[in-house]
């Protein structure tokens, strides 16, 4: 079995709102898994459930063999949680804190390795209390990954960090896959989805509404190109290059924009064609650009419909109590 | 890979392989090189030994936060003294013509008592689950009642110490006489007594709404009850039926055991039955109650 994380048909519900209808998704072992949706989309709802923390309403949940619902010690000794904000033993120490949490696991990350992964070797004696916001979030993560898991569920993992900040730390996830870890994260940043993941799901309103690698998303690596620039007015008709349909539109200044809209393949031809004509004709073209649908062009066209007001509890509501 | 083949105890034989980690940043320089990534590899580790791990880590967090070591420490001793400055020099005709601080101090030492016990774990397992502490240890392998165990442990150990500081200062300061023949008497009602407090302390954050409201719910329900307890004052003249309620309810059963235990006239062990009965139910009814209600995230 190659699969660290398997979902299928999940759903959700609290009373009579529906935080996740129907969620498959598979993750294979060491690979980086990414749930890209906005707020209220039943990331966190998911994530919980594959964590243990929630029971599933229905569908099948399966995290390294286990049912996360009853898996127990056993199966948390081979996970890690890194949570959205999530307090931690603030009188003690850094590394007082990371020996107990590495108390708990049968095998154990040495301390200055762990501390040195995250980079706060120079705070190994501070208490936890004086740490910045973003040396708190890396002690999150070295507090999940002391135990050595083989799945780590990432939540958020850098809402709040300046962008230098937010670079190290996907260094920092990047090195932790590495150790052939199976990583889950959950963000509404899709330059970081970008960056990190093998995989993306992209889920609104409590459903996966494209799945693929970061490069073919929603069918992102088939989409057209537009090639755009500006030709002065009054240009003489333009041939058809490639028997595309060229379209212009009235823009300010005596100039008119230009705008081809070719297959992802044919881009090379297209626009080798089109400078060709305009050293032949003596036409500058200004402003030239060759674009595709970025990701979050991608993301906003398969989010921007979804209803996204019903109310989603992000915790116990419905007051599971976890004993 | 499925979960049977996981339950089994013995898991020493998990060996990691050495690996290479290294952390790249963005101009492509190395920064971080963890050549010797190799963990150390132990059994799971027992149960008991991780009771004590916590019981020590909870210490330590505990006496290093001085305000919340002050408040249920420190505030019962500040009382000790100043009502000893106050009254001192009385002595009790009620109880025939005892000193005060024979009366006074098992008193404030059933408020110390509860103070490091019941207002102690209270407030800080409420606060503990509005920062998301209890939610975090939930998602460890750390079992439940493991980590429940550490601070009842160590809220156990707090206790012990107000215990001896208490007592020491009644003694030393005071001339008060630890007793002798009724000594069971005192060890019994201060051992049931910190279990019961310590019980009803978890207990009554499940009804503790938020960290904020904590202290103000704790003491709500303590400081009324210690004035009908007889703890400030010798309480001969109040109505009937106060005293009746008061011998309902736990501080009464903790502040009377520890004064019959004092007081010289007492005869026999010094134990007070009925209050020992009190306090025992009040624990098992706080137990039943964690058991039920225990809330490990905060209510939203």
């Amino acid at each position: 079995m190659t699969a660290a994380i398997e979902v299928s048909h999940l759903s959700k519900s609290y009373g009579s709102s529906i935080a996740v209808s129907d969620i498959s998704f598979s993750v294979a072992v060491g690979e980086v898994f990414c749930l890209l949706g906005p707020n209220g989309a039943g990331k966190t709802t998911t994530t919980e459930i594959l964590e243990g923390y929630r029971q599933r309403s229905g569908g099948r949940v399966s995290v390294l063999g286990f049912d996360p619902a009853t898996g127990g010690r056993a199966f948390r000794e081979r996970i890690g949680i890194v949570l959205q904000e999530c307090g931690v033993q603030d009188d003690l120490t850094v590394a007082e804190v990371i020996d107990m949490y590495a108390s708990y696991a049968p095998r154990r990350m040495r301390t200055d390795d762990v501390v040195e992964l995250v980079e706060l070797d120079a705070k190994v004696t501070d208490r936890v209390r004086h740490l910045s916001g973003g040396q708190r979030r890396r002690l999150d993560v070295a507090l999940a990954v002391v135990g050595l898991p083989e799945v780590i569920f990432l939540d958020e993992p850098t809402t709040g960090f300046d962008p230098a900040a937010r670079r190290h730390s996907w260094a920092m996830i990047r090195s932790l896959c590495e150790l052939g870890t199976t990583v889950l994260l959950t963000t509404h940043f899709m330059d970081e989805a970008q960056a990190l993941a093998d995989r993306i799901a992209v889920i609104a309103g409590g459903e996966v509404v494209a799945e693929g690698t970061p490069e073919g998303l929603g069918g992102r690596d088939r989409a057209q190109t537009t090639i755009a620039a500006t030709i002065p007015r009054g240009t003489a008709p333009l041939p058809a290059f490639g028997a595309l349909p060229t379209a212009i539109e009235q823009s300010s200044d005596g100039e008119e924009q230009l705008l081809l809209h070719c297959p992802a393949a044919d881009t090379t031809s297209v626009l080798h064609q089109l400078t060709g004509w305009a050293l032949d004709s003596g036409v500058e073209l200004g402003s030239l650009s060759v674009t595709r649908p970025t990701l979050e062009d991608v993301y906003l066209a398969l989010t921007q419909d979804r209803p996204d007001t019903r109310s989603i509890p992000t915790t116990n509501e419905g007051q599971e109590a976890l004993r | 890979m499925n979960a049977t083949s996981m339950n089994s105890t013995s898991m020493t034989t998990t060996s990691l392989t050495t690996a290479s980690l290294t952390t790249t940043s963005l101009d492509g320089t190395t920064t971080t090189e963890l050549s010797r990534l190799t963990g150390e590899t132990s059994d799971r580790p027992g149960d008991l030994r991780l009771v004590a791990s916590q019981i020590r880590f909870e210490q330590r967090a505990f006496w290093r936060n001085r305000s919340r070591a002050f408040f249920s420490v420190g505030f019962p001793l500040v009382f000790l003294v100043v009502f000893n400055a106050i009254n001192g020099s009385h002595r009790i005709s009620e109880l025939g013509g005892i000193s005060y601080a024979t009366w006074f101090v098992p008193g404030i030492l059933a408020y110390g008592l509860i103070m490091a016990t019941f207002m102690n774990i209270a407030v800080s397992t409420a606060i503990a689950r509005d920062t998301g502490i209890l939610k975090r240890i939930r998602g460890t392998a750390l079992p439940p009642w493991v980590f429940l165990a550490g601070r009842i442990g160590s809220t156990l150990v707090t206790a012990a110490v107000l215990v001896g500081v208490t007592l020491a200062l009644g003694v030393g300061a005071y001339g008060v006489t630890i007793p002798t023949s009724t000594l069971p008497g005192l060890v019994l009602t201060i051992v049931v007594g910190t279990i019961c407090f310590t019980s009803l302390g978890l207990a009554i954050t499940c009804v503790i709404p938020n960290a904020d409201a904590a202290p103000a719910v704790v003491n709500l329900l303590v400081l009324p009850l210690t004035f009908i307890s007889g703890i400030w004052m010798v309480l001969s003249g109040a109505p009937v039926w106060l005293d009746a309620t008061a011998k309902v309810f736990p501080v009464r059963a903790l502040a009377h055991g520890l004064q019959h235990a004092f007081d010289p006239a007492t005869t026999g062990i010094g134990v007070e039955w009925g209050g020992i009965a009190v306090l025992t139910a009040w624990a098992l009814g706080g137990l039943v109650v964690c058991l039920r209600w225990f809330r490990w995230e905060p209510k939203r």
